[in-house]
């Protein structure tokens, strides 16, 4: 396998001059089941193989993809990417260029105590109906549920023309859980994500019984909530309102590739942006989150990787290509989704540093204000301007979390929304999730919970 | 260079599997074939640096034994070990599932359909360099109209689809298309000021692009968008776009419309067929045969005729969207909305080309009869919407105010909060504008009282 792949690599090198070329190589098995309500609509397994060039001719890049691995085939592939990368150069301006890194030769096997490709799909048929029929029973309320299982495992091969040869094994298991109940014409949604790159063992903590009720009671609860008031008011975020604002409204912007189109953290390196009790993360090398690798798509390592220092800006996540530009170290953060895919700048696990407030002490001076709990969904662009769905939200009044609210979604402008962070709390929860951009990525976000002095939150009509 | 397969070896590849599936003794067998290749040239940060060929093909396998249904895919076509596998695999999956009581059977032998302006041996022939042609006309387009701008993003792709089908009832088809696009997306800059990024695109199944027209548009969106101001809270008329329309649809009226929805109680529309459900202003069609439409195809993911549904006549609900299996539960006909995930996934019911018939006035002359307003082009968070009730609350990234008929100037951060069974019952006026995005065939609309929060 590897004698074929670094074949192709000569073939970019010598016979089209490629400065750079790698090849990725993919063996993937998934299985996926989609229970509606407690039909199995199909239980699915697929095999997928296949192989991505990336190579840079003349300053430009070059790719091309192939669902096979032979060895003909894949000669026909590089050279493909190598025309390609011809072709873009004809209009080039500025040559593109990546920075140094050292080779690497490894081998990533699996620390799994239970490899989901080793568990009987009878076994998954019962955890995920066990999820379904916890949702329906419930409540008579509950009007239908959807519950999404995948396991992806497999082996990735990287090669490169520098003497990067890395074989890794993979595995992720993940879950999503819909509820939707509906009472006098109120109808009100619940979801819930599981995600883990340890194993099947995470059913053992997130028990299909325990996500089920999470699950569920949030969409009979949101039952009795009204929408809140439109207008401008203090909040208090939870964990996960709190990764998906780290997420989208300051992480998508510290990606290099997106810095460099132009985002509001362009001219703020070393800049102070949040206040002093802010200080984010992204990390790859959290044992078993679902952000979590060795090495990434380009054969670099992953690290713990500082990017707000006590309010300053000290880092952004790059590749090898931004890393180069910004003349800074690459930091690991280059993911595809598969062989399909260039890769490109992706998060790991991101996430607030917790410091040293109580929920109690976050809560207690807040007059009128609401405390967001769940995110449904999030959304940012490169002026700042952020949007965060919330699915499951409180009124606070006189320091007490109170009625719940429903479909409230909060906005504003991250940098001005960063210096009204007034508490840090010491709870940490991380939560598992997909972003996409172009291409889906397994991720993590979180923190703890953070009071902000005011946030503009979208009423109901 | 790398070569698509033909239409023999589809075909041959779609029997062969369902020929191995009935040799292993399963009642129905289905078999779905995919192909895609797709040659792009990509600008970043203001120049072409990247040009790609992606050729993905494979084979999905759906095989019913006792009422259960098994599925299997893989991409590696060349090995007959490899296709043998994925049907037990297929026989496997679906032994160790439940049986479904509402199962009644693959579709039957239909006439497909016949479908126009889908396929264009322009594109095909298209190649790298022609592509870095269209782009740079793009590119260049755009940096003349305004240097205040800075093109961000943008593409220029050519595909060749194609997908193949045979079931154990005897239904066998091959169909093909292209699709020629491209787009770009634009930030402008000025003394400090940042806009959001503002984008144009064409998209066509024929080689008919105007990439002059697409940099100028992203460049002048992206420069009025400059000099923005906070807008007040308060409910006013709206005009939206193409961009917005297909937002706010998307995760929202679409799904109510579909019968999978209607039958798991996940839909306000259940039960209203025959009912006013919107302006009377308002027609929909949900139509797989739309000349040239980005979804337009002779057989839907299950193999049965694609066809034109009336969804809403004159405001009132007419019809829902099918594919076989709901349909069996009702008793009905699938109207030809089964979609895949090429061969990765089961079908689904999904719309086709889901098409909001235009009006007669001018886009210009919605914003000009309107005394105060805001014109939307682009929207934030609409997939955090209630899929369920309809409500959305999300952000106009930009919006531009309306003033005595003319676009004034151009806000920031406004949200906008409702219900789309609302909005549709507020729909007061349609232009003549109609476009292909996406799912979505839609003119510029006018929707009176949506309530804008800002500060």
């Amino acid at each position: 396998m590897k004698d074929i792949l670094s074949k192709t690599i000569d073939v970019a090198v010598q016979r089209f001059h490629a400065e750079y070329a790698e090849v990725r190589a993919q063996k993937l098995f998934k299985t996926m089941l989609t229970l509606k309500e407690e039909r199995v609509e199909a239980v699915k397994q697929g095999i997928e193989n296949g192989a991505a060039f990336r190579v840079l001719v003349n300053g430009a890049w070059g790719f091309a993809s192939v669902g096979t691995f032979n060895a003909e085939t894949l000669t026909n592939a590089v050279s493909d990417a190598c025309k390609m990368a011809k072709a873009a150069s004809s209009r080039l301006k500025k040559p593109i260029k990546l920075v140094d890194t050292k080779a690497v030769q490894d081998k990533v096997p699996l620390k799994t105590r239970k490899d989901p490709s080793k568990i009987s799909i009878e076994d998954k048929v019962n955890t995920t109906s066990t999820m379904s029929k916890t949702i329906l029973d419930y409540d008579s309320r509950i009007r239908s549920c959807t519950i999404d299982y995948l396991d992806l495992t497999g082996t990735s091969y990287f090669i490169n023309n520098e003497g990067s040869c890395i074989e890794q094994n993979k595995l992720y298991v993940w879950s999503r859980l819909l509820a939707i109940a509906a009472e006098e014409g109120v109808f009100t949604y619940s979801r819930e994500e599981i995600g883990s790159t340890a194993g099947y063992e995470i059913f053992d903590v997130e028990t299909p019984e325990i996500v089920g009720e999470r699950t569920a009671k949030r969409a009979v609860e949101q039952l009795k909530a009204k929408p809140p008031k439109g207008g401008t008011f203090p909040a208090v975020l939870g964990p996960s309102v709190v990764g998906v604002f780290v997420h989208e409204a300051f992480g998508h912007l510290a990606e290099a590739d997106l810095t460099l189109l132009g985002s509001v953290l362009l001219d703020k390196l070393g800049k102070k942006i949040a206040s002093d009790n802010v200080t984010f993360y992204d990390d790859g090398s959290i044992e078993g989150a679902f952000g979590s690798f060795k090495y990434d798509d380009e054969g670099v390592p992953t690290q713990k990787t500082l990017l707000v220092k006590d309010g300053v800006v000290v880092g952004l996540m790059h590749n090898r290509e931004t890393a180069q530009k910004f003349n800074a170290k690459p930091t690991g953060n280059a993911r595809a989704e598969d062989f399909r895919f260039e890769p490109i700048i992706r998060m790991r696990n991101t996430f607030i540093e917790p410091k040293d407030h109580s929920f109690e002490e976050v809560v207690e001076d807040m007059k009128f204000g609401y405390y967001l709990k769940i995110f449904r969904g999030g959304q940012a662009n490169l002026d700042g301007t952020f949007q965060v769905g919330i699915q499951e939200a409180y009124e606070i009044v006189k320091g007490e979390v109170g009625a719940p609210v429903r479909n409230a979604s909060i906005s504003g402008n991250t940098l001005e929304t960063l210096l009204k962070v007034d508490a840090v709390g010491k709870d940490f929860e991380l939560w598992p999730g997909r972003c996409g951009k172009g291409q889906t990525a397994f991720i993590c976000d979180g923190g703890p919970h953070i009071r902000v002095k005011e946030v503009l939150l979208g009423g109901s009509a | 260079m790398v070569v698509a397969l033909k239409k023999e070896e589809i075909l041959g590849l779609a029997e062969k599997a369902v020929n191995l599936a009935q040799r292993k003794g399963v009642d129905e067998a289905e078999a779905f074939v995919y192909q895609g290749l797709t040659t792009d040239v990509s600008i970043e940060r203001g120049q072409i640096a990247r040009s790609s060929r992606i050729i993905d093909r494979g084979l999905g396998i759906r095989v019913i034994v006792n009422n259960t249904i098994g599925f299997s895919y893989t991409n590696m076509l060349e090995s007959e070990a490899v296709i043998e596998e994925i049907v037990l695999k297929a026989f496997k999956s679906a032994k160790a599932s439940k049986p479904d009581k509402d199962w009644h059977g693959l579709p039957t032998k239909k006439t497909f359909s016949s479908v126009k302006g889908t396929y264009d041996k322009r594109i095909v022939e298209l190649n790298s360099e022609d592509l870095v042609n269209i782009a740079s006309i793009m590119l260049d387009t755009a940096e003349k109209t305004d240097d205040r701008i800075f093109p961000i993003e943008g593409n220029v792709g050519a595909s060749y689809l194609c997908k193949a089908i045979t079931n154990s009832n005897g239904v066998e088809g091959f169909d093909h298309g292209t699709i020629v696009e491209c787009s770009l997306e634009t930030i402008a800059r000025e003394e400090g000021e940042v806009t959001p990024a503002c984008f144009e695109f064409n998209i066509e199944r024929t080689y008919d692009m105007n990439p002059e027209w697409v940099g100028k548009e992203a460049a002048r969106l992206a420069a009025s968008a400059l000099k923005s101001k906070r807008t007040e809270t308060k409910s006013t008329d709206v005009v939206f776009t193409q961009f917005a329309i297909q937002q706010l649809f998307h995760y929202t009226l679409i799904n109510a419309v579909k019968a999978d929805y209607i039958q798991r109680n996940q839909s306000a529309f259940k039960g209203k067929i025959g009912e006013k459900v919107a302006s009377e202003i308002v027609t929909i069609y949900d139509d797989g045969l739309f000349n040239g439409g980005l979804r337009t195809w002779k057989f839907d993911g299950e193999g049965v005729p694609q066809q034109k549904t009336p969804i809403i006549d004159k405001g009132v609900l007419r019809n829902f969207i099918y594919d076989n299996y709901t349909a069996n539960k009702e008793t009905k006909e699938s109207t030809g909305n089964a979609s895949r995930a090429g061969y990765l996934s089961t079908p689904n019911v999904e719309a086709t080309n889901f098409r909001i018939m235009p009006g007669n006035k001018s886009p210009e002359e919605l914003v000009s009869g309107l005394k105060k307003g805001l014109l939307v082009y682009y929207l934030q968070g609409a997939h955090s919407s209630n899929p369920a009730s309809g409500e959305f609350s999300v952000v106009a990234t930009p919006a531009w105010k309306i003033e005595n008929g003319e676009i004034a100037y151009a806000t920031k951060g406004a949200m906008l909060a409702g219900n789309i069974f609302q909005v549709l019952t507020n729909i007061s006026e349609l232009a003549n504008n109609e476009r292909k995005i996406g799912q979505l065939i839609t003119p510029w609309i006018l929707v009176e009282n949506v309530k804008v929060v800002g500060k």
